[in-house]
């Protein structure tokens, strides 16, 4: 016999959080951001890259930049016969019904902005972030001029100070606050209530399950004493003004960039153990050519009453025999008539 | 006094390229039931039952043995499975289908009937399980399937078929049928087509390889 039968007792199914980095050069820090020169319809999106795609044509973006306005202004209508249905219109529908799942309810930001009529949106790829964002790997520096202080700010998410998880249509969502490492800063700005958030509310919602991050405009827009760095999306009904948003935001990122944009992917791994118990009269025998001769008789005579062999290999098989899953061991395990082996197979899906 | 040593090797598995085929076809196909040990890439004239330092070394040669990665190509690895025979067993079970090549003209049939030698005592026997044989390229045969076999196992994968590019077909029987394929595409500029066929017994884990060859008809 060649085969053994498995038990249910020989598996066991264990999934473990595996937390790696977000960006393609595996930095943990994003500080280079660059744009491609191609163009993207009606300027919907701004893909921001870690290299330069012009001299690098292995280039992935890393994440994009939009920008949604409830009335469409900002951006030029698809059919001028039909004002208000522009890009920044789709944007702000599509990403409120993914996240508050009803047409009726704008984003609400918090005190200050709990109707908010527009937002940025830095979507991540999604190669990148695998399943889901790590929460407190999550900082964030935007400047609205040089990256000097005070038009500086430092994001982060609020997953550190919450006490219990909140929940919208999009899974998890924080609030992203002034702070590091998902707490908030302790200073408050001028006119807030509330460490890490603005007159404006907070600084945007930060979503883990789908890699989202939205940004509240009205906070960015404020003036650096308020918190803000004076961001403010051009609202023209042009196609360009629609660059021109996007390419504020992304502005705002390379005037910081000596902080970067830090953030870490989660992925579950779910990994199916199967415990190959070997007995002691199993599998001292074998069909290598070069331990038997064409007839079947051993090279060797002393290994007619004590065979020996060497493992190399598992395999793994349905009950048709088909071979499913191989592994192979890191040197060979010597198998007799007195030893008895434990192997363990990882086999992760 | 020492602690003993209870700890387990731990090995990554890979699927092979049967085991991905057979997950996408989610058809319940892809469940680990059984599992077997192979000794491939090991050379055992390395073993040396003369070595000065004594028995405990006669395999040093082997256990120094740098290991490959796995082979996702099912029909490439396990080529050599190790078995479970009496102890004293002094000859190994081999199998003999009569043909140490095969070579098919465009259309033809065959019919094997694969027969062990030294299997549990006899010079001679059929295995009662049957045998499994894999086609490399499932592609070059029109009909492959095993008969003599009953079992619903046995059923559902001699009627089981993929469709697209070269990947392996597997079928169980005491009798093999092949028959060449009539498509005339497949080969191309090419006068033949090769590939292998792989006979296992079910009892008793003897393996045999066989070329195949496909030779065109030109019309």
């Amino acid at each position: 016999m060649s085969f053994v039968t498995l038990n249910p007792g020989d598996f066991v199914v264990s999934a473990d959080s595996i937390t790696s980095t977000l960006w393609s050069d595996n930095t943990t820090t994003l500080v280079n951001y660059f744009t491609s020169s191609t163009a993207i319809t009606n300027n919907a999106y701004l893909p921001v890259y870690n290299v330069n795609p012009a001299s690098n044509t292995s280039a992935l973006p890393q994440f994009t930049i939009s920008y949604g306005q409830i009335n469409g202004s900002g951006s030029a209508p698809l059919n001028a016969a039909i004002p208000g249905k522009s890009p920044t219109r789709i944007t702000y529908g599509q990403f409120r019904t993914l996240i508050t799942g009803d047409e009726n309810t704008n984003l609400n930001f918090g005190a200050g902005n709990t109707n908010s009529p527009d937002f940025y949106v830095i979507n991540i790829s999604r190669a990148n972030y695998k399943e889901k964002l790590f929460l407190s790997t999550f900082n964030l520096a935007l400047s609205g001029s040089d990256g000097i202080n005070p038009s500086l700010i430092k994001l982060t998410n609020n997953s550190a100070d919450v006490t219990s998880l909140t929940y919208c249509d999009a899974g998890r969502v924080f609030d992203i606050v002034s702070g590091s490492n998902g707490s908030s800063t302790t200073s408050i700005p001028a006119n807030s209530s509330a460490a890490g958030y603005t007159v404006s509310g907070s600084y945007g919602k930060f979503l883990p399950d789908v890699g989202l991050i939205i940004l509240n405009a009205r906070a960015l827009a404020l003036s650096a004493s308020f918190g803000g760095i004076g961001l403010s999306p051009n609202t023209g009904n042009t196609s360009n003004a629609l660059g021109s948003t996007n390419t504020g935001l992304y502005n705002s990122l390379k005037n910081a960039s000596s902080f970067g944009f830090s953030l870490n992917s989660e992925e579950t791994i779910t990994s199916d153990y199967v415990f190959v118990r070997i007995q002691n009269s199993d599998f001292n025998y074998t069909t290598n050519p070069s331990m038997i001769s064409g007839s079947g008789e051993f090279y060797y005579p002393s290994l007619i009453n004590n065979p020996q062999t060497y493992i190399t290999t598992v395999g793994l098989y349905n009950d048709n025999n088909e071979l499913l899953a191989v592994a192979k061991l890191s040197k060979p395990l010597v198998k007799d008539f007195t030893k008895e082996a434990l192997v363990r197979v990882k086999l992760d899906f | 006094m020492g602690f003993l040593n209870n700890t387990s090797v731990t090995v990554d598995a890979i699927l092979t390229k049967k085991g991905r085929e057979l997950l996408a076809k989610n058809d319940g196909s892809f469940r680990i039931t059984q599992f077997s040990l192979s000794d491939d890439e090991i050379d055992y004239t390395l073993y040396n039952p003369n070595h000065p330092s004594g028995s405990a070394y006669y395999g040093e040669a082997i256990e120094a043995m740098p290991i490959l990665e796995a082979f996702p190509d099912e029909t490439q690895i396990m080529k050599y499975k190790l078995l479970t025979l009496p102890r004293g067993t002094a000859k190994l079970p081999v199998l003999d289908v009569g043909y140490a090549q095969i070579t098919l003209r465009q259309g033809a049939s065959l019919a094997i009937t694969p027969q062990t030698l030294n299997y549990l005592g006899a010079t001679t026997t059929f295995e009662p399980s049957g045998y499994t044989a894999t086609i490399g390229d499932s592609r070059v045969l029109a009909t492959f399937n095993g008969v003599g076999v009953n079992t619903t196992e046995a059923q559902a994968l001699n009627s089981s078929t993929t469709i697209g590019t070269n990947v392996s077909k597997t079928v169980v029987g005491t009798t093999i049928n092949l028959t060449a394929t009539t498509v005339n595409t497949l080969f191309g500029t090419r006068s033949s087509l090769s590939t292998i066929l792989i006979i296992t017994g079910r009892d008793s884990g003897a393996r045999i390889t066989i070329p195949v060859t496909i030779t065109k008809v030109t019309s």
